[in-house]
């Protein structure tokens, strides 16, 4: 019982020190799911616990991060499930219309490209978060989100203008210059 | 390349998903067009705000410590290491449609041969025991004990022991009345080969003494036959493997073992008081039912844990 009391204990801290590393980036796109600090605290939570529970299948050496966000966001869309909730719909439409591309504003404060970023429609917004944020590779995303990389490259190319052209306004009213 | 397909590409060559030709193409072309190189600039100072605006966004330490506590309960519940061991096809097999009707049957099973065992042997003797368990039994005495001969922190037995055997629960408590004059160092369950024991380690002076428990099973008799035990308790049995003296007492289902490094004569005499609440606790546990079991024992351990606060 010892010796196997010990084994475990040894599981555990192995499991720790390689996954709780990224447990604040598990919850930044926790966030942005949920929309809430309580329940994406619970989703991170629900998250690691999963992964402990798998964590005798996970190969060593391969990529522990995207194992992680592929089984945070497997627990969120069986919760959604769970909960009757509906997921938002893609809105594709509001980047078909981006006839143009924007300037890229300078001089907006950390709050004001945050907030430019919580106003995405969230299909848009997942994918910019992980890439320009949390620097995962679009094969990665595209792993994770279990979508093709064509669509992951396309959402973030959309989702950049969005948020480009949610900035030049914001820079605009406020009377900042724009680059060009 | 020109600027169109310079700001295109712009995004991918910041996230570094460009090829290494492409990347030259790009680096060539913001060389001589200040206007490209200006958004380059932009880009990468909005990108570089956004991450340090999201990096403001940590989990608190109360949730970090609170998850790390859930871990550690999962890693060391019996449901987590069933749940992290066990295939599919096992967990489907353990879910209540199966177990309940199977469980029902073995209980019924269960009580029809108590009741036979009870009535067609009230009086056989204790059968000798088998050089195997006694050898097994000196085996773990040297193997584990030793290790806890020096522990300053006491381990005491968890109630977590009842998994593997109901009457292991509490043992070190209800063996405390016959140890006097010895100390515990340690009450844990283990396997050292094939047998599972629980194990009482304890020192008086610079002797080692041991106290096991263990099932009373085919093997551990020396006729190889489970033989059925009288209800009045079987006298003690002395024996010697190498140096070590063991004393053993059987009870229907239990063989309660004290091993030390004492004189034979010594040794019988610690046994006998250091077993005898230990064989009467277990054989009164053996005599119960399995329904009255879990209550009565229940009852037993809150009431000598009562007395130990007091």
């Amino acid at each position: 019982m010892i010796r196997s009391k010990e084994l475990d204990q040894q599981k555990l801290d192995s499991f720790e020190t390689q996954a709780l590393g990224y447990a604040d980036q598990l919850y930044r796109v926790a966030l942005r799911l949920c929309r809430n600090r309580e329940k994406a605290e619970d989703l991170v939570q629900e998250t690691f616990l999963q992964a402990w529970r798998s964590f005798h299948r996970f190969e060593l050496g391969t990529n522990l991060r995207a194992w992680l966000y592929k089984i945070m966001f497997n627990v969120h869309y069986s919760n959604q499930r769970r909960d009757r909730l509906q997921l938002i719909p893609t809105e594709e439409t509001i980047a078909e219309t981006l006839a143009y591309d924007p300037p890229t504003p300078q001089h907006l404060t950390e709050e004001e490209i945050l907030a430019a970023l919580e106003k995405l429609p969230r299909d848009f917004q997942i994918p910019i978060l992980l890439a320009d944020v949390e620097e995962l590779s679009y094969r990665e995303i595209a792993d994770v989100l279990e979508i093709p990389i064509g669509t992951v490259m396309s959402r973030l190319h959309r989702g950049r203008k969005i948020l480009r052209t949610d900035l030049v306004k914001y820079a605009r009213e406020a009377g900042y210059k724009l680059s060009s | 390349m020109d600027c169109r397909n310079y700001k295109e590409l712009l995004d991918s060559y910041l996230c570094q998903e460009l090829a290494v030709e492409t990347n030259h193409q790009m680096l060539n072309h913001a060389e001589y067009c200040p206007k490209c190189r200006a958004e380059m600039a932009s880009r990468r100072n909005m990108r570089d705000a956004l991450r340090r605006a999201c990096f403001k966004e940590c989990l608190s330490q109360t949730a970090l410590d609170r998850m790390r506590a859930q871990l550690h309960a999962e890693a060391f519940s019996l449901e987590s290491s069933q749940k992290t061991n066990a295939p599919n096809w096992l967990e489907k097999l353990f879910s209540p449609r199966i177990l309940v009707p199977v469980f029902s049957v073995i209980v019924v099973l269960a009580i029809g041969i108590s009741v036979y065992l009870k009535t067609s042997s009230s009086q056989s003797k204790a059968s000798p025991l088998s050089e195997l368990l006694l050898t097994e039994a000196a085996s773990d005495h040297q193997k584990c004990a030793t290790h806890f001969a020096l522990s300053t922190e006491v381990a005491f037995m968890p109630d977590s022991a009842e998994k593997y055997d109901e009457v292991y629960r509490g043992l070190d408590l209800v063996a405390k009345s016959g140890a006097s004059g010895l100390t515990l160092r340690s009450a844990h369950v283990c396997k050292p080969d094939n047998r599972q024991f629980a194990h009482l380690v304890y020192t008086r002076g610079k002797n080692l003494i041991s106290l096991l428990v263990t099932k009373r099973d085919g093997k551990s008799l020396q006729t190889g036959e489970l033989t059925p035990l009288g209800t009045e308790l079987a006298e003690l049995e002395e024996s010697t493997n190498g140096a070590l003296s063991i004393g053993a007492r059987q009870t229907s289902k239990h063989i309660v073992l004290v091993i030390s490094d004492l004189p034979q004569p010594e040794n019988e005499k610690l046994a006998k008081t250091l077993a005898l609440p230990v064989v009467e606790h277990i054989s009164r546990i053996d005599r119960l039912t399995a329904h009255a079991l879990n209550l009565k024992h229940q009852n037993i351990i809150a009431s000598m844990r009562r007395r130990e606060m007091k």
